[in-house]
């Protein structure tokens, strides 16, 4: 497989992002909250250029090998934060989010691609679409994760009176909370979404639709979809962020242990 | 620092004075119509060529521009006989900068550092209202309204750049800031102010002067309430309607004398069912409590006492001390940046920053031209320069009136840019 150099610079600069986010976060400049969305801009625009060299290396879509999914999933993480950041100026949630995206693609990058050829059915638009999908929701559930465990930081300063940097700069309740609800919801939508494309394209190709990572797509869906239930009926605050916290452990369980020993023909290896 | 003869100078009055001379600083206090007249005597006794009074609660400075030889003797005369005061009175009352120290100091106010309160923010609106009042009475000229810029940006970015001017000290303000990191925008939120006594009519006010549309107030005397919401802007909620009251504020704040609690844990978890779960923040600032203390025990009730709030200012108070260094840092770096401009507008400087721009012309035009009739050219080009220059030279000299000197040298400055740097 090839070197990845364009990844690892797309690293550099997610780690370059991190740092001026940091930066930003003790003292804001208005310099450095203006070269944050930049960097993370060109990092994000190497990186996908990353995923194109894999792609033509790997003859499918990059995101066949597990590599190539959680550097997907990384890059996916850098297009929503800058949505965030672009749409609601938001520039406290970065430092705590950045780190996702420099991991995810940083793991993404070394884990090793196997050389095999494409596994039969692994190609075609409806699934492409249904892992793009996917992933996607993994993206949006991560974020919600990042976003609860603020939520939860912020309402025990808030209850105790501290009123020091992080208190100072992290958005009200009510805000991250309302980001928290549309990052869940996304992710609900997309993964309804993904499912459905899955179950379509699974039974064509696949003699039984009776897969780990299947019950395990559905339990997520259950456990947001819960959340989502509660936030509506008057639960809204730190239950449904430890919730959330919660079903971020059935995604990352779901996308490691599920996907490497339980799923044979349904994972990305 | 010195532009030809001209000094700058500053005499004050300020709370920082002795206890002593309290009753000179308030006679000698002007409102914004007197800080008029004021600026019309100084000029009209010659005092100064060019004046700005800054005047607040807590301080009545004058700065200016002056060619006199006892200048603070004079103003300070003109003040007592002003205002009837004994002349050695005032003068012991005052005190006085010249040159760059008075620039320093009116830096140092517009940055919050010379304030009361460390860092406060309403001194800079204060700054710029006596810039105005000042250039409407027509006594600033190039030089103070140069030095009230440089000052007031350097107050903007002392505020932006430090933490100095973001922690608020009073009770009030803090309750808002820590309701506010619960619901975001305070000003459509409801807020309910139950007793209307002095502390409760202190936060209802803060809290409208704060940007708060819908503040209501519930006193067990309905025409005390009635009173206060007419004077300030608020609706009135009648106290047998507490229940309902509660169950529609976001906000609830207990300033009343009871005895017991006013609000009860049942009453808390009453009126959050009938929110359906949406968060509520209740500050208590009664002393003994209004709101029961397993209050805060009830799902997404916030509770914040008179404890929590005063130890929060104290911290605050303690953090802006710290932002200190850096906002001097800042201020001293505007300040620098103020005195070089004010030390290029000499006469002399600006005569050989001309000259040395004009030779820098031909030189560039010389080397165009052949080399072998290079030394005819310069002496011709010398000659044209120092006929051209002479007179508006000789006239710069020989001005009388200083800030029309000091004018006229920025003019010069400006035409032939010579503040550039090369």
């Amino acid at each position: 497989m090839g070197s990845h150099l364009l990844g690892w610079l797309a690293v550099a600069l997610y780690t370059g992002a991190e740092a001026l986010a940091i930066v930003s976060l003790v003292r804001p400049r208005a310099l450095f909250a203006r070269a944050v969305p930049l960097a993370i801009a060109a990092g994000l625009a190497l990186h996908f250029a990353d995923l194109m060299h894999r792609a033509r290396e790997l003859s499918s879509v990059p995101y066949r090998t597990l590599g190539g999914s959680v550097s997907f999933f990384g890059w996916m993480l850098g297009i929503a934060y800058l949505v965030l950041l672009l749409r609601h100026r938001e520039q406290a949630v970065g430092p705590f989010l950045i780190p996702f995206i420099v991991l995810a693609t940083g793991i993404g990058l070394a884990l090793p691609d196997s050389a095999s050829l494409p596994r039969e059915g692994l190609h075609g638009s409806v699934f492409a679409l249904h892992v793009t999908l996917a992933i996607l929701a993994y993206a949006a559930f991560t974020f919600s994760f990042v976003l609860s465990m603020l939520y939860l930081v912020q309402n025990r300063q808030i209850r105790h009176a501290r009123t020091g940097l992080l208190f100072a700069r992290l958005p009200a309740l009510d805000v991250i909370g309302r980001l928290n609800r549309t990052s869940v919801t996304i992710g609900v939508a997309t993964l309804v979404l993904s499912l459905g494309l899955g179950l379509f394209w699974a039974e064509r190709v696949w003699p039984s639709l009776a897969d780990p990572k299947i019950a395990w797509a559905a339990i997520t869906l259950v456990v947001y979809g819960f959340l989502l239930w509660m936030d509506r009926r008057g639960w809204a605050g730190p239950r449904v962020a430890v919730l959330s916290i919660l079903g971020f452990g059935v995604v990352l369980f779901s996308y490691t242990v599920v996907n490497l020993y339980f799923s044979r023909a349904h994972s990305f290896r | 620092m010195m532009a030809g003869e001209a000094r700058l100078l500053l005499l004050g009055w300020s709370f920082r004075g002795a206890e002593a001379s309290r009753t000179v600083r308030e006679r000698i206090a002007l409102t914004s119509a007197e800080v008029r007249e004021a600026l019309d005597r100084m000029r009209g006794e010659g005092v100064v060529s060019e004046s700005v009074i800054v005047a607040t609660c807590h301080r009545s400075e004058i700065y200016g521009v002056s060619d006199d030889d006892r200048p603070f003797e004079r103003l300070a005369d003109l003040m007592s006989r002003w205002r009837g005061l004994d002349v050695a009175e005032v003068t012991r009352a005052s005190f006085s900068r010249e040159g760059e120290e008075a620039a320093r100091h009116l830096f140092r106010v517009a940055t919050g550092l010379d304030s009361m309160a460390l860092g406060e923010s309403e001194v800079l609106g204060q700054v710029r209202q006596a810039l105005r009042l000042a250039k409407e009475a027509g006594s600033t000229r190039s030089v103070m309204h140069r030095m009230f810029e440089s000052a007031m940006a350097a107050g903007k970015r002392v505020r932006t750049e430090t933490e100095i001017a973001r922690r608020p000290l009073s009770v009030a303000s803090i309750g808002l800031e820590l309701a506010a990191k619960v619901f975001g925008d305070l000003t459509e939120r409801a807020i309910l102010v139950l007793g209307s006594g002095d502390t409760g009519a202190l936060f209802a006010q803060q809290a409208i002067e704060a940007g708060a549309r819908d503040v209501r107030l519930a006193n067990r005397t309905p025409e005390r309430a009635e009173a206060l919401a007419c004077r300030i802007g608020a609706a009135q909620v009648a106290w047998e309607d507490l229940a309902q009251a509660l169950e529609d504020a976001d906000v609830v704040v207990g300033a009343t004398s009871s005895p017991t609690p006013v609000v009860s844990r049942e009453a808390a978890e009453a009126a959050m069912r009938g929110r359906r779960g949406r968060p509520m923040f209740f500050l208590d600032l009664a002393v003994p409590r209004d709101i029961a203390p397993d209050v805060a025990e009830v799902y997404n009730v916030f509770c914040a006492g008179l404890e929590d709030l005063e130890g929060v200012a104290d911290e605050n108070r303690k953090r802006r001390g710290r932002e200190i260094p850096q906002a001097e840092s800042i201020m001293e770096e505007e300040l620098a940046r103020f005195l070089g401009w004010m030390g290029n507008l000499a006469v002399v400087p600006t005569v050989n920053d001309l000259r040395a721009r004009l030779a820098a012309l031909r030189d560039a035009e010389l080397s165009r031209i052949p080399p072998e009739d290079r030394e005819r050219f310069r002496a011709f080009a010398d000659a044209i320069a120092s006929k051209l220059l002479h007179e508006p030279m000789r006239r710069l000299k020989s001005e009388d009136d200083t800030s029309r000197k000091l004018d006229r040298v920025e003019a010069v400055r400006h035409l032939f840019d010579l503040d550039r740097s090369e």
